[in-house]
């Protein structure tokens, strides 16, 4: 399962200021940990409420430029604004990277979906449209074939986009983790080549002992066929039960990278 | 006998208790009678209908506020409290009237243009609903015009508007602005709150409050509503 490391994000308060700040060290700072913890994608979210579209175009060049400073880890360019992506990706000047994300809105997937078509690069689409988050898991595979008939058109290939089902918290409803696990496991049989992503925490908003939900949720989701994972790389136990959970579906023939995480000490029962 | 079965009810609320079958906050409580099976008991037993409301549902919810502030409580609980309560008024609310007592007031709650996310407005919903407040939820994605035009409808006193994105914050200040130009801003109190949203945020766009979460902007209502002179 790849590993998207989810901290470089304007919704964290110190992220947030840091951004403004323009403070390199501390953006720097979080994408090395996350690149030493294994992370093999680094998100850049630079999204604040006080930043007009300029100015998160412009934060975003600067956090693509502070990131790679510190790693050579691909990023993960995201934000709701195509023109943040587009100004992200300009910057940073590679085919390896992720695009998050888009969603069934005609105007978005029309913006991104040229930025991402006839490129190598990975791109992250929402199950939902305009009209909201579909509550059940055939809508949001109808959602996700909305979007792939659009992609496609644009040159976007199958095996290029990372659906996300999308996770709601099971403090509001408790039926929603298996909503969208039912959501992973239907669009890995309509869409073979496609791959899935998540981000886990939300699922436990609102609970106690966060890490926990997220740690069984996250094996729920590998057994279905999650193919990479938004979260936080510095969790070592989410990280090693990654790789617990990678050989038991058969991702890790032979069981070497988690042999080789144990010989490295990376490894936390 | 009377207040025991008040007690009884504040309790049930405090256990986010509906019926009898619901697990409560602690153990030993399935198969004893819920909140709605209480009501139902105490409107049989001509119980006053402003007892079951102020010191059974009310007050039961303000002990239950006051757990979910403390963190003592969590989003489930206080979830499955305030459904209680909405409950026990739907049962309440054909013999309101004639007890003369009035819901203490209406709101609008909306999830802005362009945003999808309507988590954090329907706690805020169910929380209002609880505090005895009738909501009339415009659901999410909702233009300013609608929200315009419901208030002329409606005629509510306040105005809840949400919104989770960066991008989408931005029509909650085009939402007072359309309120405005149809004469309508005097005529309700907005409140806003969502992740992005700050009370910085609230005053520069000329809202008059702003929720961190769901039992704050119940707070908020509360103190625009006393504030603002009565109830009318």
């Amino acid at each position: 399962m790849l590993v998207i490391g989810e901290k470089i994000n304007a919704s964290n308060r110190l992220v947030a200021e840091a951004i403004i700040a323009r403070n390199e060290g501390y953006i720097a700072g979080l994408a090395k940990a996350q690149a030493d913890a294994g992370a093999d994608f680094i998100d850049v979210n630079v999204g604040t409420a006080k930043q007009t579209r300029q100015e998160q175009m412009a934060a975003m060049e600067w956090a693509v430029e502070a990131v790679q400073t510190a790693t050579d880890k691909p990023l993960a360019i995201d934000s709701d604004i195509p023109e943040v992506i587009e100004t992200g990706m300009r910057k940073y000047g590679k085919e390896e990277l992720v695009i998050n994300s888009v969603n069934a809105e005609p105007e978005k997937l029309e913006a991104i979906g040229h930025l991402a078509g006839g490129r190598q690069v990975r791109l992250v689409a929402l199950a939902m449209s305009a009209e909201g988050i579909p509550p059940t898991a055939e809508e949001r595979l109808a959602t996700c074939e909305t979007i792939m008939t659009y992609l496609t058109r644009l040159g976007v290939s199958e095996e290029q986009v990372y659906f996300d089902p999308l996770v709601l918290p099971v403090s509001v409803d408790s039926g929603q983790a298996l909503t969208t696990l039912k959501t992973l496991e239907r669009i890995k049989v309509r869409y073979p080549q496609a791959k899935t992503v998540m981000g886990l925490s939300n699922v436990s908003y609102g609970l106690p002992n966060r890490k926990l939900i997220n740690r069984a949720f996250l094996l729920m989701a590998a057994y279905v066929g999650l193919d990479a994972a938004i979260l936080d790389p510095l969790d070592a136990k989410a990280m090693s039960l990654i790789k617990a959970a990678d050989i038991l579906v058969a991702k890790d023939p032979q069981c070497r990278r988690y042999i080789r995480a144990y010989r490295n000490g990376t490894l936390m029962a | 006998m009377t207040e025991d079965i008040i007690a009884l009810i504040k309790e049930n609320v405090i256990q986010g208790r509906v019926t009898a079958d619901d697990e409560g906050m602690d153990e030993g409580w399935v198969g004893k009678p819920g909140v709605t099976e209480l009501v139902e008991q105490a409107l049989a037993e001509n119980v006053s209908v402003a007892d079951i409301i102020n010191k059974g549902l009310t007050d039961g919810m303000s002990v239950v506020g006051e757990k979910f502030e403390s963190k003592e409580y969590f989003i489930p609980d206080m979830l499955a409290s305030a459904e209680a309560v909405g409950s026990a008024m739907e049962i309440l609310e054909p013999h309101l009237s004639k007890s003369g007592i009035e819901a203490k007031g209406k709101i609008i709650v909306a999830t802005v243009k362009g945003d999808l996310h309507d988590i954090g407005k329907n706690i805020v919903s169910i929380l209002l609903r609880g505090s005895g407040y009738i909501v009339k939820d415009l659901g999410n994605d909702v233009e300013p015009q609608a929200i315009v035009d419901a208030v002329k409808k409606e005629n509510p006193q306040f105005v809840g508007l949400s919104a989770l994105l960066t991008s989408t914050m931005v029509n909650m200040g085009e939402t007072i602005q359309a309120l405005k130009d149809n004469g309508l801003r005097d005529k309700v109190k907005v409140i806003i709150g969502g992740a992005p949203v700050s009370e910085e945020f609230a005053q520069s766009i000329g809202a008059d409050g702003y929720g961190a979460d769901g039992f704050q902007a119940v707070a908020i209502v509360e103190s625009l509503a006393s504030g603002s002179g009565g109830n009318s």
